[in-house]
């Protein structure tokens, strides 16, 4: 076990206090967890091309749950003004702007913890922390779970759209850089719509590492549409992990964009449980500088007649990094699946790297896959065509960059905000050397 | 009227291969030339040296266009100063709006030009204009650059910014070339809609047909690297009922009397 993780071991907090027992179970089962295996490192198959070595060297200060002291860092303008606005603060709820609409419920998580709300205790509960490739592949779980408290809590009714909910992450600046660790957890009664926006941009100077877990327990035919935005400092650690699990008839929409992040790494699993749900994971990442993005993402077709789609579109420059691990697994009896992956990457630099994986198992009948990765170039004839027209030579390439990333932003709803995103990709997208 | 091109002694090599061999050219502003041959006589070459394609070295040879050493100027440069080339395979551009991606061309080369920036309202009122002349339909503004597009789309879309961009030389490679004859006469009347005083057009052809409704000034024939033979419209007929088997069978002298020796003395 590296010394971090010793370090963070010592530090968890002791489980005192009134609460119940099913809670106090979840906490002691991952501190064990993580105080006998500690975070991963490359030895687990699932973290081989991530090390944290950058991570241990820092004097990492495990955020202990209560408010920070610290100063805010520069308030995120959000993407969009429309919706209902909540600040997160190093993990913790800090305000909340925009009407409630009617059937949405909003609850910090220390609150709901210690309330009924109907289908938390399950959901809580369903998340693993051990297990997968790698005894301690799942440590940044097992290290939220322990320390479980801050977070939110979001409810919706049956029956009922409410609408766009943005999620603004944001860290203290604080003299010792801040691990912390939140979980929101969402909760979709039976034709429940939402669609939730997290968007993170901490600022220039953000040193800290956030460790935030998302769980969505999706009832029948409903819709949750997730777009995670980031563009976090150079210096910054960004560990997320999404949890979905889809009753029959729901949708997921998932859009993911990495504009920035010193290392991120963002793992989003899906089961599809019912009849007839769909799944719609896409992503684009652009990496310049020396950024870290590792993407893992995994659809489980338990149930039959399912549909899903994994799009991930990468450009990186620089000495960036982008890894990317996209599987499908087709479990018996899922028979009539339909499973799609598609991951195409563009080097723009002799320095930067990219590894892509797809991975399929099907152990079912009437099943249609397909996947597909490349990394190359960028059409050269096509940088000429531009050219010819009059770009320059700058200009013509950023512009079928941000074009190949784009495809995933004009697959948005809400083509407003698809604008918005890829105005900020074309901003930062990496250049040529 | 004044040489607006001037093209002397252009030797080009293509992959190790050398493809133009001396070729001369002079065209003046105002006039419309043609230049027919067979396959492989390095008809799209030409296009491409002057539009700058990569890959295309020049072994000797110069080009001046309007008193400047085209040669030297990179692409985008060469876009500027007037230059069009309307390419035989247009190339798809998924992702990029074709209304998006012309007026960024258009201010590109306005800005060059020191001329002020077309916000997107004028840049509209300015394609409105041209669609309407050229009798095109807006579909084509609302898709990707090419994408998708039929070949006759394709070449439409290549006069449309062709007469959005309004070039000084524009170079039609094969503009021609997959296109039935409804399509064939929407981009001739496009093309003859562009042609004035000021404009100079190279149109490279494989067959007479497009001559038929592009009447050039002159007609130009290119044979393994070289221009071989130079005459007025009517030479186009001649090649279409001959053909080109005459440059084998001992060259110029073998075409009938008349246009023999109208290429003799040009």
């Amino acid at each position: 076990m590296s010394e971090l993780s010793t370090k963070l071991a010592e530090g968890l907090p002791e489980n005192t206090g009134v609460h119940p027992r099913w809670l106090k179970n979840i906490r002691e089962t991952a501190a064990e967890q993580f105080r006998a295996h500690g975070l991963p490192s490359r030895k687990d198959e699932a973290w081989k091309y991530t090390g944290l070595g950058s991570l241990g060297q820092r004097e990492l200060q495990l955020a202990n749950g209560t408010s920070a002291t610290g100063t805010d860092s520069a308030k995120v303008s959000p993407l969009i003004d429309s919706g209902t606005h909540l600040t997160m603060v190093d993990g913790q709820i800090r305000n909340q702007t925009g009407d409630l609409p009617a059937g949405l419920t909003l609850l910090p998580l220390a609150d709901a913890l210690g309330s009924d709300v109907r289908g938390l205790q399950n959901l809580l509960e369903s998340l693993s922390v051990s297990g997968g490739k790698g005894v301690s592949a799942l440590g940044f779980s097992a290290l939220n779970s322990a320390t479980l408290n801050s977070g939110i809590v979001v409810h919706v009714a049956a029956g009922t759209d409410a609408g766009r909910l943005v999620i603004g992450w944001s860290t203290s600046q604080l003299e010792n850089p801040l691990l912390f660790n939140s979980r929101i957890c969402l909760i979709l009664e039976e034709g429940a719509k939402l669609e939730l926006l997290e968007q993170f941009e901490s600022g220039n100077d953000n040193a800290n590492t956030s460790n935030i877990i998302v769980q969505a327990d999706l009832a029948r035919d409903t819709t949750l549409q997730h777009i995670r935005f980031q563009q976090e400092a150079e210096k910054s650690v960004l560990i997320t992990r999404t949890e979905v699990s889809q009753r029959a008839d729901s949708e997921y929409a998932y859009f993911g964009f990495d504009l920035g992040g010193g290392l991120v790494r963002h793992d989003l699993h899906t089961s599809i449980l019912g009849e007839g749900a769909k799944s719609g994971i896409n992503g684009a990442y652009l990496l310049d500088g020396n950024r870290h993005v590792d993407n893992q993402t995994r659809v489980d077709h338990v149930a039959g007649g399912g549909f899903s789609e994994q799009y991930f579109r990468g450009v990186a420059g620089g000495s960036g990094r982008a890894v990317f691990n996209t599987a499908v697994c087709v479990h018996p009896g899922a028979d009539e699946t339909e499973a799609r992956q598609s991951n195409a990457n563009i080097l723009l630099s002799g320095r930067a790297e990219v590894d892509t994986k797809p991975e399929l198992e099907i152990y079912a009948d009437e099943v249609i896959a397909s996947h597909g990765a490349t990394v190359g170039q960028l059409d050269e004839l096509a940088v000429f065509y531009l050219r010819s027209r009059g770009l320059n030579e700058q200009e013509a390439r950023q512009l079928l960059t941000t074009a190949f990333c784009k495809s995933v932003s004009d697959k948005l709803a809400d083509p407003a905000l698809g604008e918005v995103i890829s105005q900020r990709m074309m901003d930062v997208m990496p250049q040529a050397d | 009227m004044s040489t607006m091109l001037k093209i002397k002694n252009l030797h080009v090599t293509v992959a190790g291969n050398e493809i133009l061999k001396g070729l001369d050219l002079e065209l003046d502003a105002g006039e419309v030339h043609a230049i027919m041959g067979p396959n492989g006589a390095g008809k799209s070459t030409l296009g491409n040296v002057l539009a700058g394609r990569e890959g295309y070295e020049v072994t000797q040879g110069e080009v001046i266009f309007n008193g400047k050493n085209l040669l030297e100027l990179e692409p985008e440069e060469r876009a500027c100063e007037g230059v069009f080339l309307a390419f035989q395979y247009p190339v798809e551009i998924p992702g990029v709006n074709n209304t998006y991606f012309l007026r960024a061309a258009l201010n590109a080369q306005r800005k060059h030009r020191g001329e002020e920036i077309l916000d997107s309202v004028a840049f509209l009122r300015l394609v409105r204009q041209k669609l309407e002349v050229l009798h095109i339909g807006d579909e084509l503004l609302h898709r990707a650059v090419n994408e998708g597009f039929s070949g006759g789309e394709k070449k439409r879309n290549e006069i449309f910014q062709m007469a959005v961009l309004e070039p000084t030389l524009a170079i039609l490679d094969e503009t021609d070339s997959g296109l039935d004859i409804d399509a064939l006469k929407t981009v001739a009347e496009g093309v003859n809609r562009l042609r004035s005083k000021e404009r100079g057009m190279i149109v490279v052809t494989h067959y007479q047909r497009l001559l038929d409704y592009i009447v050039p000034d002159k007609v130009h024939v290119l044979a393994d690297g070289k221009l071989v033979a130079t005459g007025g419209a009517d030479l186009a007929l001649k090649l279409e009922e001959q053909g080109y088997a005459w440059l084998a069978d001992g060259g110029i002298a073998s075409l009938d009397s008349d246009s023999a020796a109208q290429m003799a003395n040009p």
